[in-house]
């Protein structure tokens, strides 16, 4: 009883964390369960993978009604995504543990540098893209066929970089199927950063991916039998309830503070993946 | 003002997001009841849960099986965005947009071929 509640409360703070940021959560949750509850790697990922579809499925279907989440561009990115995500599940069977840690370690940083280095470009840049005439569209984009890029864009902002993005959005299926988690460390600083999309709409866009991406890697954990109901069953409800509340605070919280977050979360799993790497 | 060619995207978003809030609460539902279960019966999280048997599904449910209302409801986690994708595939259709709709499909087919994949090498 005492190990289920501990369990659901450690789910909800991984929750509304994951929904704050546009992560999954299962940068949280696969430590926790590990290092926490003692379960083996493979069943932590994998419990991890059904949170992280809880996660994004409660916090995307409310960015979903709000219009904050971008469908038409997070559907284009998750096909690379799933795609990722079908080659890094068939392949991360082969590779040792302890190299995988490394190399996520450094990836890591390396976002979270990115990140904090970062000023909060996203409306400028937006602005800046429409102000600049694009040939590819002419002056007058009402009196032209909308390209693929136009057909992404939002509203107030232009999304730009499609290459970058498609192969970032391979990386992020990798990650995911890899690590048990939804891939959003990737994601959002993919759409912000590279693609010009702002941090909000990027963070709600990364929720809608997530679900899809992380759907992909756990059916292929059920069936290799590495998804415990009796652990998924009270942590995945944890999750949910953190989740709700996140997602219902996210326009509330600066984007600043947001940034600031983000940064920390991912020096910590950083350094978790790390221990595991030189241990 | 809302442009009119965005009013279709602003309407699949509004479908797709009650999806997707309505099937939560159903898996949550679901698991809700195989915790309730579990704690009922004594069962601790960690004596390790019997892994998913879709034949006899149906049965284990009629019989409050702990297991069974969590891998039902595990199951409908996973249906979630996959149903998400499926009815962006559909409005896609409808509103005549080939790309999004082949993007959309695609997607499906490699979530499929993940599954048959991984069937195929535990046999």
């Amino acid at each position: 009883m005492i190990i289920g509640l501990a369990m659901l409360c450690g789910g909800a703070a991984a929750g509304v964390f994951g929904s704050l940021l546009g992560l999954g959560g299962g940068v949280l949750i696969v430590p926790l369960l590990t290092f926490g509850f003692g379960l083996p790697l493979r069943d932590a990922i994998g419990v991890s993978l059904v949170c992280v579809i809880m996660t994004s499925s409660a916090a995307a279907g409310v960015y979903l009604e709000r219009h904050v989440a971008n469908l038409r561009l997070g559907i284009t990115l998750e096909l690379f995504t799933a795609l990722g995500a079908l080659i890094g599940g068939s392949i991360a069977f082969l590779l040792d543990e302890r190299v995988i840690s490394l190399l996520f370690a450094g990836l890591l940083v390396y976002v979270a540098v990115s990140m904090a280095r970062a000023r909060p470009a996203a409306r400028s840049t937006a602005s800046h893209a429409r102000s600049t005439s694009n040939p590819a569209i002419g002056d007058d984009p009402v009196t032209v066929s909308p390209t693929m890029l136009d057909r992404l864009s939002g509203d107030d902002y232009r999304v730009r970089n499609l290459g970058r993005g498609v192969i970032g959005a391979a990386g992020a299926g990798v990650a995911s199927a890899f690590f048990g988690i939804g891939g959003g460390v990737v994601k959002v600083p993919l759409m912000h950063l590279a693609m010009g999309v702002p941090l909000r709409v990027a963070t709600a866009t990364s929720n809608l991916m997530i679900g899809i991406t992380a759907a992909a890697g756990a059916l292929i954990y059920i069936v290799h039998g590495g998804v415990d109901p009796y652990v998924a069953g009270p942590t995945a409800i944890g999750v949910f309830l953190g989740a709700t509340g996140g997602s219902r605070l996210s326009h509330r919280v600066n984007v600043s503070v947001l940034r600031a977050l983000f940064v920390v979360v991912l020096i910590y799993t950083a350094v978790r993946m790390l221990q595991r790497a030189l241990t | 003002m809302i442009d009119e060619r965005a009013q279709p995207t602003l309407a699949l978003e509004r479908r797709i997001g009650r999806l997707l809030i309505a099937l939560t609460y159903v898996s949550v539902g679901l698991l809700l009841g195989g915790v309730v279960l579990m704690a009922t019966a004594g069962t601790s999280p960690l004596s390790g849960g019997p892994a998913l048997n879709l034949a006899k599904l149906p049965e284990t449910i009629a019989g409050l099986d702990p297991a069974a209302f969590l891998w039902l409801g595990i199951l409908t986690v996973i249906a979630t965005p996959v149903s998400q994708v499926a009815l962006a595939a559909v409005a896609y259709a409808r509103n005549g947009d080939r790309t999004m709709v082949g993007i959309a499909l695609a997607i499906l087919a490699i979530m499929a071929i993940g599954v048959v994949t991984a069937v195929a090498g535990t046999v």
